[in-house]
């Protein structure tokens, strides 16, 4: 078979592999939908006096009935707020009054900065550590990093950052214990603040890429061109990164892309913890707020979120590695 | 016929005490056991005890790990708190391996479309990252440690399902599988008679790795008090309280913190010798 032949055939598979992937997410999402749907359902009493709190005034609450369908079956109620849901109304915050879509995307960004900020924070620790783990196999240095792995795994985030508090922020007062600066204000007090929640969060994901880089980096090291390689007195520089390393990307990858998504989810706890107003601080407040259409709102955008990224890194995977494109 | 094609179950724990980091793991996870077991016999105060001339006292003869601010032992509330953990855990994990590992291998026994509803219902499941779910669950439910078991519970479904149908589809076409079949069993018995008992290492395996993120996953949704209530000591909440004595007393901070991570530490690195002995690709 010509070459050219079969590169194109491999494209369209990659086109129509891209595709079933797209529309494999439509059930998942409405899935979510679905879950969200039921969660404010499921909450002892009336959903409409969850919506508005019990300050809410007789006239409200038959308005809201009717607008939000909620003397229907349950599957007509959940239709209509999946038509609204649609055109971006996620209704309004008991507590503020305010649109709740709004106040999502306010909250979206500070939460992206400390996740990008955390993944890179993981990935400067993680990856130098994984690599020097690997090619230095059962020497000091690669129990010292597996030791400081297993360290980092088990140490709960909200521990680290209270510790990361008394030293940085109490004992030698050199960064901010908690707020936010947006970068177009201060970039440079952006990221004082920001240095404290990123290790925070970031730890836990160093711990566990270090763990796959180290792995993946042995299985490498052993296969046949890296041997080659090696007798071909390339040198060891080269060997490690550009042998080795360019073929250990796909599991590390796919790491990040899993844990990158469990990190919206740690963001709750972190961004408690420094008062980052971002999406989880939002959903937290929320929840003692029992302002559940915020509540509704954050849980199913981080879900969303959560599901693109997966299927992000599935993306970035199948590019990066001719061969995933047919199998 | 109950054909079970793995060794035996001692044989199979034998090697856990020959293995000198299963032995570490097992010792920290049997310091925090014995610490939840023999709490009152080990400290002369209750955990809810306060005493308002001894606030916020840092660790002295009379107390180890000092006050909180309400003048209530640390060293006491750091044992108690051991008992919430440690319920947590083993109440979520084995109601999620057990629910979950039947699941699961229904889904794989059956295959065709009860597979596929099951798994596509997992998928949602799995779709959330686990903390947020935990805390949504919580939240709508109410807080309480009931409820936090239920949430924890509930987002490790997926884990136990995705292992026991994978696992399910590989026993349900082996010979002994077969031959029952042909002799007439049903799926019931063949279920839990024939599948279940070999699928059961790995979910052991999972169970054990899943037991540490239990543990911290229910000391978030106690920080965030939404676990069990005050004045419950768990270690969560201890750390929580610690947040607005962080200047005044430090110690606060320290020691439940410290309970979490050597606990976690345990059942990790149990979890990793437990691993690495079933599946020795991953070492």
């Amino acid at each position: 078979m010509p070459t050219g032949q079969r590169s194109g055939g491999g494209d369209n598979q990659l086109a129509r592999q891209l595709a079933g992937r797209f529309i494999s997410l439509i059930p998942i999402l409405l899935g979510v939908s679905v879950l969200v749907f039921l969660l404010v359902r499921l909450i002892p009493g009336d959903p409409v006096v969850a919506l508005l709190g019990m300050e809410a005034t007789p006239e409200a609450i038959d308005a809201l009935r009717a607008r939000y369908a909620l003397d229907q079956p349950w599957p007509v109620q959940y239709l209509a707020w999946l038509g609204r849901l649609v055109t971006g109304d996620f209704g309004r915050s008991i507590q503020s009054g305010r649109e709740v879509f709004p106040l999502l995307m306010d909250a979206l960004l500070p939460t992206l900065w400390l996740s990008l900020a955390a993944t890179a924070v993981s990935l400067l620790i993680a990856i130098p550590t994984g690599v020097v783990a690997a090619t230095r196999r059962d020497s000091v240095a690669d129990y010292a990093a597996s030791l400081l792995s297993l360290f980092g795994l088990s140490m709960p985030s909200f521990w680290i950052g209270v510790l990361l508090i008394l030293l940085f922020s109490i004992h030698l007062p050199i960064l901010p214990a908690s707020g936010y600066v947006s970068p177009g204000e201060d970039f440079g007090r952006f990221l004082a603040h920001l240095v404290l929640p990123a290790i925070t969060l970031g730890t836990a994901l160093a711990a566990a890429i270090m763990r796959i880089t180290r792995s993946t980096m042995l299985e490498v090291l052993q296969a046949d061109y890296v041997r080659t390689a090696r007798a071909k007195g390339m040198p060891r520089r080269t060997v490690i990164w550009t042998h080795a390393f360019s073929n250990a990307q796909i599991p590390i990858i796919t790491l990040i892309g899993i844990q990158f998504g469990q990190v919206l989810g740690g963001v709750v706890i972190t961004e408690t913890i420094f008062s980052w107003p971002g999406i989880g601080k939002l959903t937290v407040d929320a929840i003692f707020a029992r302002d559940y259409p915020v509540v509704q709102g954050a849980v199913l955008l981080t879900a969303a979120l959560f599901v693109l990224i997966n299927l992000v890194t599935d993306i970035i995977y199948t590019l990066v590695d001719p061969r995933l494109r047919v199998s | 016929m109950s054909a079970v094609v793995v060794t035996p179950a001692t044989a199979r724990l034998r090697w856990l005490v020959r293995s000198p980091r299963a032995v570490c793991g097992g010792f920290l996870v049997a310091l925090a056991i014995l610490a939840a077991i023999f709490a009152p016999a080990l400290t002369p105060y209750g955990p809810n005890e306060t005493d308002f001339v001894a606030v916020l006292q840092a660790p002295s003869g009379a107390h180890p790990l000092g006050t909180d601010d309400l003048g209530r032992d640390i060293l006491t509330r750091v044992l108690f708190g051991a008992r919430v953990s440690l319920i947590v855990g083993v109440v979520s994990v084995l109601a999620s391996l057990v629910v979950g590992g039947l699941i699961g291998a229904v889904a794989g026994y059956a295959a065709g479309w009860t597979d596929t509803i099951i798994m596509r219902l997992m998928d949602v499941i799995f779709a959330f990252p686990s903390v947020l779910l935990a805390l949504a669950i919580t939240a709508v439910l109410g807080p309480s440690l009931g409820n936090a078991i239920l949430a924890i519970a509930v987002v490790n479904l997926p884990v136990f399902a995705r292992i026991a149908r994978a696992q399910t589809m590989v026993v349900r076409s082996l010979d002994f599988v077969e031959a029952k079949r042909a002799l007439g069993f049903g799926p019931v018995n063949i279920l839990l008679r024939s599948i279940l008992p070999n699928i059961a290492a790995p979910m052991l395996v999972q169970g054990s790795l899943l037991f540490a993120a239990a543990i911290i996953t229910e000391s978030y949704l106690s920080f965030l008090g939404l676990g069990a209530q005050p004045p419950t000591a768990t270690w969560g909440n201890m750390l929580r309280d610690a947040i607005g004595f962080l200047e005044l007393a430090p110690w606060m901070a320290w020691f439940s913190g410290l309970a979490i991570f050597f606990t976690v530490l345990g059942f990790n690195v149990v979890g990793d010798a437990m691993r690495d002995h079933f599946d020795p690709r991953t070492t």
